[in-house]
């Protein structure tokens, strides 16, 4: 049962050693939130600002979204699936593997806030953590202490890369095992009659504000014009209009195909708790089952829709 | 400024009064599904913390269908394109927060000012008198009080109700107000001192007790200037979530659909913190990165609407940014950091 | 429904398709004159909105046809768009889109008479679905009185 301090204790020296050793100027962490529940990504460049690193069992932004562009040398905290993206910028040459050094924190999962805001209704004012297994929540008279198992972020729960193995250095034991995603969800649903699944699918997104959080906090996305703010042409409209919104996620869903590494930093920014990653798994499920691909696991791999094999098998081309 | 109380066993026939002949909005839900909704008065519950977003788009929808045009020549007015009015209704709003009711206040004097009149908001907020519901739990993130708000604020509405053991008190604040109260057979009573202790208790309760003062003293352009906005934007991911829950946030884009049988010009939010939000027809962008961006939200909202609105703050407290934030950038520390930007020499 | 004629919008690949439909009209083959081409360089031209739009603004169906594997013109640009088009086509079901409103298909500037056969199977199938009323964006709501 690792101490949550032990970690942080052991990411702020690993950061200052980075800094220290020139392995990179800046080291991208998390902080303390300023409410419960949460952290905030946190830019340290010295060895001072090392010492509000922490780790936590809320650490879910992916900070691998920090990464495209960047040229100086940058330290990267990165839990398994954090570091998948990281290696997939460098895959996809959005930043030099050179100036890249990954923290590595092997990761139980992290929280999902509307789960533990069921379990416990009452207004939080304050969540103590001190292990990866379980924490407190207090607030007006009460204290409640909820297992991490029962709250898990529903991608975490289905995770089977904790460790973050291509990280230049580990911070903590590996943690391996876990039951991989099976997408029976998905499977039952494509079961389903075509009416049945655009309606899934209408309903799905019906409070989509179209704020793009989950575009801008996903790694992924860095097009320095997204489709959704060209305006010569425009392609979508800017109104409410459901099918606007629809063209939006399946877009979405479309370019991340064969890139997401399952996150979750989208459903975790998303204001109004939309499953938005109910897309990207439909396009997981057929990647994985047309290639057998899987992104950020090696360097060398290529993306799929980078390169193509001339006996790809598409019967419904006629 | 009269005070009411409407006894626990009257309440059902307060709600039924505010109701008839009108739409009754209140609050319905819990959590992130709380938000205002038609209420048949028999259903209207105090309970509930806030609505998850805030209630400015009864007066400023998301998307609003301003004008259209048809394109049959024949028939009067082909390609003309004519106003489709303001679509309001007479409404009464119950249980909108203090916060929420003084972003109104202040959004109220973009959308009507001495030079300026929406007649799209004018419609709606004509037609509309709100009720609000004073705080006696605040939630964790609440901060109005240190906004210059309170959780008894009257700024916005007319008329305030509190809760009074098992009753609800009321308090008229207009005409509008005033009328309504009476009309649905609340009785007189004197509550100006209960009022006072229930409002100390809650602003108490709030325990945020920074203080922004300095931001309204210091020079606009040592504000801006200040280093610190490229480490407060750092972390930013420039989604618009801050904005669209934004009680007070206010800007629009306005946008052409068309079809072949005809066009509707309509204005939907939009958030100052998309890169295309200021970029030019040129491709010259003058907030051209995310430290810009981040600077205009919370300048608009400490230093440039206080300039405009006689001292009043752009922020109303209400929290919803801070908890919604993805990145936990919190308006409470940035204004802080604000307070601290050094004064250029005079 | 048999007096429905849908609109399908067609999107040819300008060294192939686009030939064969020339091909086919100076033979004097007739098909069914429901589609609308969009001339292509390349099918890995043809980005997924191109698709999506043209279901938003209201097309019953779409055709995309190019070279055939290994013919392209540009070495392989329909390699490239046969792998967008597996994702495409499962996304588009998965959501609830009537794959027969879809079609893909490779035909060379000398099948005129594959062409033919193609439309015509296109079309019916389109026909069969009926109009395309879940994916498209909602008619605009004028609120006119005169066109009420």
């Amino acid at each position: 049962m690792p101490q949550l301090s032990e970690i942080t204790n052991k990411i702020r020296e690993s950061a200052r050693k980075a800094l220290e050793s020139g392995k990179a100027e800046v080291v991208i962490g998390y902080r303390q939130g300023t409410i419960p529940l949460t952290t905030a990504p946190f830019f340290a460049r010295t060895a001072e600002e090392c010492d509000q690193l922490v780790w936590s069992n809320f650490a879910r932004i992916n900070l691998a979204n920090y990464l495209s562009g960047r040229t100086g040398k940058v330290a990267l905290v990165a839990k398994g699936c954090d570091a998948r993206s990281a290696v997939g910028q460098v895959t996809e040459n959005q930043i030099l593997k050179d100036n890249l050094y990954i923290i590595g924190v092997p990761c139980s999962g992290m929280i999902d806030n509307n789960l533990v805001t069921a379990k416990e209704p009452r207004p939080i004012s304050e969540a103590v953590e001190t292990t990866d297994e379980s924490i407190t929540v207090k607030g007006g008279g009460f204290s409640t202490e909820i297992q991490k198992a029962d709250v898990l972020r529903r991608n975490c729960a289905t995770c089977v890369n904790r460790t973050p193995k291509l990280a230049d250095e580990l911070v903590g034991p590996e943690i391996n095992g876990g039951a991989a995603d099976d997408f029976a969800d998905i499977k039952a649903l494509l079961g389903k009659s075509l009416e049945e699944r655009m309606a899934y699918f209408k309903d799905l997104i019906k409070d989509c504000l179209r704020c793009y959080a989950c575009r801008n906090a996903c790694p992924l996305c860095y097009c320095p014009i997204c489709f959704v703010d060209e305006t010569r042409p425009q392609w979508l409209g800017k109104s409410t209009d459901s099918m606007d919104t629809m063209t939006f996620h399946l877009l979405r869903g479309l370019h991340c195909a064969g890139r997401c590494t399952s996150c979750g930093a989208c459903e975790t920014a998303c204001p109004v708790n939309i499953k938005v990653r109910e897309f990207n798994r439909v396009m997981e499920l057929t990647v994985q089952s047309n290639w057998r691909y899987e992104p950020g696991l090696s360097w060398d791999q290529k993306p799929p829709l980078t390169m193509f094999q001339t006996d790809d098998a598409a019967d419904f081309i006629k | 400024m009269t005070e009411y109380i409407v006894k626990q066993n009257a309440l059902a026939d307060f709600f039924k009064s505010l109701a008839s002949g009108r739409r009754l909005l209140t609050p319905r839900g819990t959590g992130d599904k709380c938000k205002l909704g038609e209420t048949p008065p028999d259903q209207v519950t105090l309970e509930y913390t806030n609505t998850h977003l805030s209630p400015k788009s009864l007066l400023f929808p998301q998307t609003e269908r301003l004008m259209a045009f048809h394109n049959e020549r024949d028939k009067p007015n082909g390609y003309v394109y004519q106003s489709l009015g303001d679509n309001g209704e007479p409404t009464v709003v119950f249980g909108i927060r203090p916060c929420d009711a003084r972003g109104i206040s202040i959004s109220n004097k973009v959308f009507q000012n001495d030079r300026f009149t929406d007649p799209y908001w004018k419609g709606k907020i004509d037609q509309t008198v709100f009720v609000g519901l004073a705080c006696d739990a605040p939630s964790p993130q609440c901060f109005c009080a240190a906004m210059g708000g309170s959780p008894f604020g009257e700024s916005g509405l007319d008329a305030l109700a509190f809760r009074q053991g098992g009753d609800l008190g009321l308090k008229t604040l207009t005409d509008k107000g005033a009328e309504l109260i009476k009309a649905a057979g609340a009785q007189e009573a004197n509550l100006a001192d209960e009022i006072k202790k229930l409002e100390a208790t809650a602003i108490e309760a709030q325990g945020v007790k920074a203080d922004y003062k300095p931001i309204d003293d210091l020079d606009l352009m040592d504000l801006f200037k200040d280093p610190h906005w490229v480490a407060t934007a750092e972390n930013c991911l420039n989604c618009g979530v801050c904005t669209f829950f934004c009680p007070t946030c206010h800007c629009f884009d306005i946008q052409d659909e068309a079809s072949e049988r005809g066009g509707v010009r309509m204005r939907n939010w939009d958030t100052c913190m998309s890169w295309l939000f200021t970029v030019h027809g040129t491709g010259h962008n003058p907030r051209p990165t995310k430290t810009e961006r981040v600077r205009q939200r919370f300048m608009h909202k400490l230093k440039y609407i206080p300039l405009k609105q006689d001292g009043v703050r752009g922020c109303t407290g209400c929290g919803r940014c801070v908890a919604m934030c993805p990145v936990n950038i919190d308006i409470r520390s940035v204004a802080l950091k604000m307070t601290q930007t050094a004064p250029s020499p005079a | 429904m048999s007096d429905f004629e849908p609109k399908i919008v067609a999107f040819f690949c300008n060294w192939c398709t686009y030939g064969a439909a020339d091909l086919a009209g100076v033979s004097r083959l007739d098909y069914p004159p429901n589609f609308r081409v969009v001339r292509l360089p390349c099918t890995g031209r043809l980005n997924p909105k191109f698709i999506m739009e043209a279901f938003k603004r209201g097309a019953d169906g779409v055709w995309v046809s190019g070279c055939h594997p290994g013919d392209c013109h540009y070495i392989a640009g329909n390699y490239h768009a046969r792998r967008k088009f597996i994702l495409l086509h499962q996304l588009l079901e998965s959501v609830g889109v009537d794959p027969n409103r879809l079609r893909f298909s490779w035909i060379s500037s000398a099948e005129a008479n594959k062409f033919q056969a193609m439309a015509k199977d296109v079309v019916e199938n389109v026909k069969a679905c009926g109009p395309n009323t879940t994916f498209r964006k909602e008619e605009l709501n004028l609120g006119l009185a005169e066109v009420a």
